[in-house]
């Protein structure tokens, strides 16, 4: 009786793993991109039976090297593919597909907005995340040290935002208190704290964590709504991309095609994001 | 028993030991190949400050930190608490209780570290931020404490065998001679058992060390020794929690990664050292008895 379990225990580990894997497609990366793409995944999978699609986060960063060592099919990512990365993965000819744009947008703790601070320059930022502004009173706000909150060194969110605040994306910021990763650990710690900034995405802002206008050199500000990124006004905006190696096919270019659809593109706008065909 | 089922079950132990044994060596080795070009490229300037993979600087020296400040502070919080709870449970407590006590305890380590790291964060940060008026409440200091309530349970139950093991006729003799009850625990019992209470604590250090996911959520990540370096209610970084948020960032092959197997294999070193020394100091002890 025992050998008949040992053996049929075995026989199913063996069936097991040899269920079709070409009808399985991996993702993963960014956390920006992640609400569209997991929600779009759950909808193609109601429309396709018998399609599996797996949905990791990691950062942008996960998203290039787990593509460029093709251990998923599709990798999510929320900025450039820096020619470091090209590089390092030669036998991987990364093709990108945009699905949508965003914005960065500097967050402060709601305590800070509603006690007035409701915009920032990008010089003020950059002092900021510099250390050279350390308490919220320089900028006219309570006396309360500023709890600055940096991100991990290969997210999407911080490159982009370094690259126009700071000049380089993979700068340093010296004046950063904590170093956190995706989007939703930033957003705990901003509403947690009463004295926060930090960078978010555009579709992760609500009530608690407050998105601040970018106050331009001639005075005017720009709130980060949808408008102000469609019409590219908004000083940080980028595309929302998935990577694939090479050009997609079977499972995998009808998911990408899917996102693009009118369908895909509905899920990227509920998201907060803007679509791709305006 | 025939004779051919002794040598099998011979034979099962003797690879069983071989393959414990190949796992150690084969991550030591591994570690040690990935960790080669950092050792070479990078040289004594591991022993740096600075962190930044882009500007190619891995100073680990705020890890290295970070990892031995935490330690201590969970080891400081709960190795007198688990000793004191392993004497009460062995010791004092009626014996028909004593299992349900210990079986809550041992509960305690069958939590997931997740689960824990979310507690942390939900509660302990919080608290910490607003007992010393801090910024954030993610510091040292809280994956400390956080640490310590997740090694007790090791601790506890180890220590509690090591006392509860010493036969009966040891505590029966000192009482005839006419000991208090505290003195049978001081006298007789705490220098029998005191060697695999040590052991005890060894292993719960081994997993102090190790933890990631946890203390990853809660020590701030951020790559600094605190100025003035006593001041644990800042955060800093663990090699672990390192390691949990760069390593799936980093190219395989390239020097980063590189760099990051290197602080994993001083890691695996320091854990190594400090059981050997430990090992070493005890059997000396014993000898000498």
């Amino acid at each position: 009786m025992r050998k008949i379990i040992i053996l049929s225990t075995l026989v199913l580990t063996v069936l097991a793993c040899t269920e079709q894997k070409n009808d399985i497609v991996s993702v993963s990366g960014s956390t920006t991109v992640l609400p569209v793409v997991s929600t779009a995944a759950d909808m193609f999978m109601k429309q396709n039976p018998g399609s599996k699609i797996i949905v990791n986060a990691g950062g942008s960063g996960v998203g290039v090297n787990q593509v460029g060592s093709q251990r998923v099919e599709i990798g999510m990512i929320s900025r450039d593919i820096t020619e470091k990365e090209i590089s390092q993965y030669p036998n991987t000819s990364f093709k990108t597909h945009s699905i949508g744009r965003d914005a960065v947008v500097p967050v402060v703790s709601s305590e800070i907005y509603n006690a007035g601070i409701t915009a920032l320059t990008l010089d003020q930022l950059a002092k900021i995340y510099r250390g050279e502004i350390s308490n919220w009173k320089e900028l006219n706000g309570p006396d309360k040290e500023i709890l600055v909150i940096d991100k991990e060194a290969a997210r999407g969110t911080r490159h982009v935002f370094m690259e126009i605040v700071l000049g380089d994306k993979e700068a340093q910021a010296s004046g950063a208190d904590l170093v956190l990763g995706a989007n939703n650990e930033e957003q705990t710690a901003l509403v947690q704290s009463d004295a926060a900034l930090g960078i978010l995405s555009n579709g992760w802002l609500n009530d608690d964590v407050k998105g601040l206008s970018i106050k331009m050199p001639d005075g005017t500000l720009i709130e980060p709504s949808l408008e102000n990124i469609v019409n590219n006004n908004f000083p940080i905006t980028r595309d929302l991309v998935l990577i694939t190696n090479g050009t997609p096919t079977g499972k995998t270019k009808e998911f990408i095609d899917f996102i693009l659809s009118a369908k895909g593109q509905e899920i990227v706008v509920k998201n907060g994001y803007v679509g791709i065909s305006k | 028993m025939w004779a051919s089922q002794n040598k099998l079950g011979k034979g099962y132990v003797i690879t069983s030991t071989y393959v414990s044994i190949a796992i150690t060596l084969l991550i030591f080795s591994i570690l040690f190949c990935y960790s080669f070009q950092a050792f070479t490229e990078i040289g004594w300037r591991l022993f740096t400050h600075n962190w930044n993979p882009a500007t190619e600087e891995y100073g680990i020296l705020p890890m290295l930190y970070g990892t031995l400040s935490v330690t201590c502070i969970a080891l400081l919080i709960a190795v007198p608490i688990g000793v004191l709870t392993a004497i009460f449970t062995s010791e004092i407590v009626p014996k028909q209780y004593r299992l349900y006590i210990k079986s809550a305890i041992e509960l305690l380590a069958g939590i997931p570290s997740i689960v824990y790291g979310l507690i942390g964060i939900a509660f302990f940060s919080t608290w910490i931020s607003s007992w010393f008026d801090l910024a954030s409440g993610r510091t040292l200091l809280t994956a400390g404490i956080l640490l310590a309530i997740m090694i007790l349970p090791t601790i506890i139950t180890l220590s509690d065998d090591a006392l509860f093991n010493i036969p009966k006729k040891y505590r029966e003799a000192s009482k005839g001679l006419g000991f208090y009850s505290y003195e049978v625990i001081q006298k007789t019992i705490w220098p029998i058992a005191k060697k695999n209470i040590a052991g005890a604590i060894l292993l719960a250090l081994g997993r102090a060390l190790g933890e990631t996911m946890a203390v990853m959520l809660l020590v701030g990540s951020i790559d600094k020794i605190p100025d003035p370096f006593y001041k644990v209610i800042s955060p800093g970084q663990t090699i672990t929690s390192k390691l949990g948020r760069e390593v799936g960032e980093s190219a395989f092959g390239s020097l980063h990664f590189s760099a990051l197997n290197a602080i994993g294999f001083i890691l695996l070193l320091l854990v190594i050292t400090l059981t050997v020394f430990t090992q070493i100091y005890f059997r000396k002890k014993q000898e000498a008895l």
